[in-house]
């Protein structure tokens, strides 16, 4: 892919723009949305465009939703790189909450192995929930979509089960389980915020999802698969094998996404419905970063500011978070399409390009 | 063990059946026109959740037929809306079908704290309407059946009656009139109609359009029948669900409604058995419609895949 452009930075440079162009259209929408329901539109949109900065609390609050996202997005890239619509994250993201609780809660807890063996018993359920539409789909011919949205579905009503009636201190009748041990939650980077190990971690999978694409021969192989099965498939590729193989690392990283959560400073403990829909989101980040492992954070980071201003928005003004939703498929929508909208030598212009740099045709993928 | 039994044979089971059948099958129905035109439908959740709050809110000022046909409205636009994106824009169908199922779990939302006036989990303070049931209380005269077949029959939302009427309709329409053929010929093969003249980008356009309706219908009867108002996430898989129908359904209109009728069973089951077995938790029982559908799907594709080989066709 890269080494068709004539650049590298050429592509980073319009593939920015792309997505710039994108939030600008989206934000454009948003401020509509807003000026046509709230009271007080303008506080409503100074809001959810200034108050993830607003003070050390809420930037730490982005962080931590940056680390997350970029977690997500990586397991989306993975399985996208290789054309599976796996759209299992959120399932994983429960079962590996629901291991890495478990380990937290154990006697194991409360020692210093605490946080890599709960975070390698996460990443390891979160492989086997992976693996599961994975296998179905090289064994079977089951579509991978359906089969992982349903073991979504499963996995949060199983874990939520397992809350209520068993893992929640008796009697008390809340819905999430105990504190665990100051041992197992990932320490502070800085104090008195939710600036943990959680970015640490965001950080290493990046370097690992991008090793394993870019820099192995499966990462390779993969990346074949998933730009032309039949091509790979006469090169000698197994492609189940590497389908089942990209879902199942995908899921690793999705079940590592689980501990992040539940260990992270945010929670702290397992609780009923803890993903707040953050999993899906990877399919923003995943889009809008092509899939691209090094992209991914910066993606993150761009869209954990307008998600946790959103969220800020929904507090502190009248306008509800959700509203954030709107903004979300038109980026998703722009910036999947070709982008070649009837405006689009107008948008090249306003970025000051010209617009044959822009008509060079534009990789499906 | 017996108590199921006799609950499962029971009439009001059927008419329970019916109920939650009702929206798979109009989804499904929906999911299989995209689908045989070539664009797999991941949106019919997104279209069933928004159709549902349409219909909602418009049948608090409005009678219910037209709270209905605004359902089917909205499924429709957003099925121009994918294919706007999808065949102009040439954005990957399934990631705009994701983009308007986001739209759909966050937007509803939103729309509904709107509407209510703030409150984000119900429209409960919202005087919404029900589809009418059909009373055929008459069929009671016959003798020795009557009494059966007015329990069995009796009862039904009207858009069920519908839904039953529009199998036939779509099998009609996709295997006797040349408009279906255009739209198989398109899912098949797209280069043979191009070649042909027939207007492929039309064609699954329209497909989609129709899609969403039907996918629209099936979210104004789950909330102006199954349940009367709006909840948010009301919908809870059943679009997924209903997708994982027309995979099954062998791309045949009665096979989906087989599949549909397959998952409304285990969904009745699930609304039942909490009344029967109280010892198991309810988490656990409402697992149970998307167990069988991944185990089915399973199965089903095991199947087809071993005819497929048996015939040595190269592609689905």
């Amino acid at each position: 892919m890269s080494s068709t452009s004539p650049s590298r930075w050429a592509m980073i440079s319009r593939e920015t723009g792309r997505a710039l162009t994108a939030v600008v259209i989206a934000l454009a929408v948003a401020l509509v949305v807003i000026l046509l329901t709230s009271a007080d539109p303008g506080a409503a949109f100074q809001t959810l465009l200034t108050a993830p900065l607003s003070s050390n609390r809420t930037m730490g609050l982005w962080i931590d939703d940056v680390a997350k996202l970029t977690l997500t997005g990586l397991a989306f890239s993975l399985v996208f790189q290789a054309r599976q619509f796996s759209m299992g994250v959120q399932g994983q993201v429960y079962m590996g909450g629901l291991f890495a609780a478990l380990i937290a809660m154990s006697p194991i807890g409360t020692t210093p192995l605490a946080i890599p063996v709960a975070m390698l018993a996460a990443m390891c359920a979160g492989a086997v929930y992976g693996f599961i539409p994975g296998y179905a789909k090289a064994r079977f011919g089951a579509s991978e979509i359906v089969s992982s949205l349903m073991l979504n579905y499963i996995a949060i009503l199983v874990v939520n089960y397992l809350i209520r009636a068993h893992l929640a201190p008796a009697g008390t009748g809340q819905l999430m389980t105990a504190k665990f041990p100051e041992t197992a939650v990932f320490p502070a980077i800085l104090p008195g915020t939710r600036f943990d190990l959680g970015i640490v971690i965001a950080l290493i999978a990046t370097f690992v999802v991008w090793f394993l694409l870019y820099r192995t021969s499966w990462g390779l192989k993969l990346r074949l698969v998933g730009h032309n099965p039949k091509f790979a498939e006469y090169s000698g590729i197994r492609s189940s094998f590497i389908m089942v193989s990209a879902m199942t690392v995908a899921g690793a990283f999705g079940g590592l996404l689980g501990s992040v959560f539940v260990q992270g400073r945010a929670f702290g403990n397992l609780a009923q419905n803890f993903d707040g829909n953050l999993a899906f989101e990877g399919i923003l980040i995943a889009i809008v970063a092509r899939s691209r492992p090094l992209a991914v954070p910066f993606v993150a980071l761009a869209y954990g500011y307008l998600r946790q201003g959103a969220q800020l928005m929904g507090i502190r003004t009248d306008v509800p978070t959700e509203m954030i939703s709107v903004v979300q498929a038109i980026i998703i929508l722009l910036v999947a399409s070709s982008f070649s909208l009837p405006g689009k030598k107008f948008f090249t212009a306003l970025l000051g390009k010209k617009s044959a740099s822009v008509a060079t045709p534009e990789a499906v993928k | 063990m017996i108590e199921l039994l006799v609950t499962v044979f029971s009439a009001t089971f059927f008419v329970t059946v019916v109920r939650t059948t009702t929206p798979l099958l109009f989804a499904a129905l929906g999911g299989l026109i995209s689908d045989l035109s070539g664009a797999l439908n991941v949106a019919l959740e997104g279209m069933m959740l928004i159709a549902a709050l349409t219909a909602v809110i418009v049948s608090v000022y409005a009678p219910w037929y037209v709270a209905v046909l605004s359902g089917i409205g909205a499924g429709a636009m957003l099925g121009a809306l994918m294919a706007l994106f999808h065949l102009r824009f040439k954005a990957d169908i399934i990631l705009v079908g994701f983009a308007v199922n986001i739209l759909a779990t966050g937007g509803t939302v939103f729309a509904l704290s709107q509407a209510t006036g703030g409150d984000k989990g119900t429209s409960i303070n919202l005087q919404s309407k029900a589809v009418p049931a059909v009373n055929l209380s008459f069929l009671e005269a016959i003798p020795v059946i009557g009494p059966t077949l007015k329990a069995l029959l009796s009862g039904h939302s009207i858009l069920s009656w519908l839904g039953v009427f529009m199998v036939f309709a779509v099998w009609y329409f996709l295997f006797r009139t040349p408009y279906g053929l255009w739209l198989r010929g398109v899912g098949e093969y797209p280069a043979a109609p191009e070649a042909a003249g027939i207007p492929v980008a039309k064609v699954r356009a329209w497909s989609l359009v129709a899609s969403g309706a039907l996918a629209g219908i099936g979210g104004a009867q789950l909330a102006m029948f199954n349940y009367i108002g709006f909840t948010r996430d009301m919908t809870a898989g059943r679009g997924f669900i209903a997708l994982g129908a027309v995979l099954l359904g062998a791309r045949h209109p009665v096979g989906a409604m087989l599949a549909a009728l397959l998952f409304g069973v285990f969904e009745a089951l699930a609304i039942v058995m909490p009344n029967l077995f109280n010892w198991i938790p309810g988490e656990m029982i409402q697992t149970i419609p998307f167990v069988v559908t991944v185990l089915a799907l399973i199965l089903f594709s095991y199947r087809a895949q071993r005819a497929r080989q048996m015939r040595t066709l190269s592609k689905i």
